[in-house]
């Protein structure tokens, strides 16, 4: 029994993974079926006083863009809670004094812990992108896949982000909720920074908006400061989350 | 195996341990003795790297994966299986040395069944009953064949069959390893350590062999139980020349302290039958570990 497979069977035990998966893959498969027929949906809803509702044909962006813009906020809170219930290990206090009278330095212990939080929250996301893009194919027609990719890659690294950053705060805080609570407080404060359109583009959260911004035309150019600032704030929270983890008495 | 030399630990302004000197040797089973809030579980937590000292040395001589620490309630993840835990325990503590697999299935039966927890080993911990995770627990402490062992209160929270298993399993580990044991409950201190510590608002007391703690203690002395007019029966012997002092306690029960045995053997059954009281049992009262340790701490 490795701490690699512990983490496995945490997620597939505790059903993590299937939060994930439901959550990505579902707004996977609604997204672009909604952007198919919201046309439809809003006529059958009727009109009062006269009013006329226009919505333009769907093009193949808006299927992403539908499911993009959903998957950025539910998504982002279920990655966290899973993450969370991971790296929080000394939140019970013996599970903590089991592992750290173990494994020496505590840093190791979360090695495994990011890792798999993160393949688990990337693997998930790109699935329900693979999911989306192919039924907008399917449904309206094929969204150009260059910019497409290019915004799932910005998200998975976006998702780097917040695991770390969850890491980080597990290691301050006593229990899972704290953490959960810390780590979304931290993230909803960065898009009310970003209101400034000066501060927006180099804030990491404004990554997760690439998935939808991308196949609507546009450009990586936007996202070039935010990908610099994610990458080194990511390499900074695993750092600080490793440094707290040995520093903290039990 | 482990020495610290005025060792303090401060929280805020209270100190949690006040200068203290601990000394456990190499095999020996030591008992820290000492009510809640001694201090216990601090030292533990120092000795086990999981606390900071404020100020003193420590010197514990064993690497990381050499030590195993117990906490008082052990908890694991509920979804692993006692199996599982075990194996976790075994592969965490191996570190780089991590035995085969052959290896390592063969030594956590070995343990569980040590632990008497083989017929429950394929089931989630989650559904274990408190004694079950305390052998639990200690299956995950020894499977590393550690050389040092820190057990914290391991049978304080049970029942009494619990208690009696736990006990009975560290009785086993003399001569395996060294293990300092921590407990409020002097009794169980008593019968598995032979070298006690007793720590009291921070501070060592007393530490060494548990004889001389005993016997450095010892005073010759009797219970009797009269059916009736224990208050005569202890004014009576109060007068003998032999006998230091008498009293009488609730239940008919009299307390004799005497000058030496070897005097009481030969006048007290003439004594109390001079008395006429009905005499329901005599018995020469051991000194108990509880009794030294309330001497020492008033």
């Amino acid at each position: 029994m490795s701490p690699w497979r512990l983490e496995y069977l945490r997620l597939t035990r505790t059903k993590k993974w299937l939060a994930l998966v439901v959550v990505y893959v579902g707004f996977g498969l609604v997204g672009p079926l909604t952007a198919r027929y919201i046309k439809e949906i809003l006529s059958s809803a009727g009109t009062s006083d006269g009013m006329v509702i226009t919505v333009p044909d769907p093009t193949p962006a808006d299927g992403i863009v539908q499911f993009a813009s959903n998957a950025a906020q539910i998504g982002t809170l279920v990655v966290v809670i899973v993450a969370a219930g991971a790296l929080a290990f000394d939140a019970i206090p013996e599970m903590g004094v089991f592992l750290r009278t173990r494994v020496s330095p505590a840093w190791r212990i979360l090695v495994p812990r990011v890792v798999v939080s993160f393949l688990a929250a990337a693997g998930a996301f790109l699935l329900g992108t693979g999911v989306a893009w192919y039924e907008t194919w399917a449904l309206i027609g094929a969204p150009k896949p260059a910019p497409a990719l290019a915004g799932a890659a910005l998200g998975v690294v976006f998702l780097a982000f917040v695991v770390a950053l969850t890491a980080a705060v597990a290691q301050r805080m006593r229990s899972v909720l704290s953490t959960v609570m810390t780590s979304l407080v931290a993230l909803i404060a960065m898009p009310l920074l970003g209101l400034s359109p000066a501060i927006a583009r180099w804030l990491p959260t404004s990554l997760a908006n690439a998935l939808a911004d991308l196949p609507s035309g546009g450009t990586m150019h936007d996202y070039w400061p935010a990908l610099g600032v994610s990458v080194v704030a990511t390499a900074l929270l695993v750092w600080a989350a490793f440094a707290w983890a040995g520093r903290r008495e039990a | 195996m482990i020495r610290t030399r005025g060792l303090i630990k401060r929280y805020g302004t209270h100190a949690a341990l006040d200068g203290v000197d601990l000394e456990v040797p190499v095999g020996s089973v030591y008992g820290l003795a000492g009510p809640n809030g001694a201090g216990k579980t601090t030292l533990l937590g120092i000795l086990a790297g999981l606390r900071k000292a404020t100020e003193g040395e420590v010197a514990v001589k064993a690497e990381t994966g050499e030590v195993a620490v117990l906490s008082d309630t052990p908890r694991f993840d509920p979804w692993l299986t006692g199996r599982e835990v075990v194996a976790l325990a075994l592969t965490l503590s191996s570190g780089t040395g991590t035995p085969t697999a052959r290896d390592s299935a063969d030594r956590v039966d070995e343990v569980l069944a040590q632990s008497g927890l083989t017929d429950a080993a394929s089931r989630r911990c989650g559904g274990y009953s408190r004694g079950m995770l305390q052998r639990l627990g200690i299956a995950s402490t020894l499977v590393a064949r550690p050389s040092l062992i820190l057990l914290d209160e391991p049978a304080s929270a049970l029942d009494p069959q619990g208690r009696r298993e736990v006990l009975d399993l560290i009785t086993t580990l003399r001569g395996q390893a060294t293990v300092l044991f921590s407990s409020h409950i002097l009794g169980d201190v008593q019968e598995v350590c032979d070298t006690v510590g007793i720590l009291h608002h921070g501070k060592l007391l007393f530490q060494g062999p548990l004889s001389d703690l005993l016997v450095g203690r010892a005073v010759p002395r009797y219970e009797l139980r009269v059916r009736e007019g224990a208050d005569a029966v202890a004014g009576a012997l109060a007068r003998e020349a032999w006998v230091n002092s008498a009293t009488a306690a609730e239940g008919g029960i009299v307390h004799v302290e005497v000058e030496t045995l070897a005097a009481a053997e030969r006048h007290l059954m003439g004594a109390l039958a001079a008395t006429g009281a009905s005499v329901m049992s005599v018995r020469p009262e051991e000194v108990s570990l509880e009794r030294a340790f309330l001497e020492l701490t008033s």
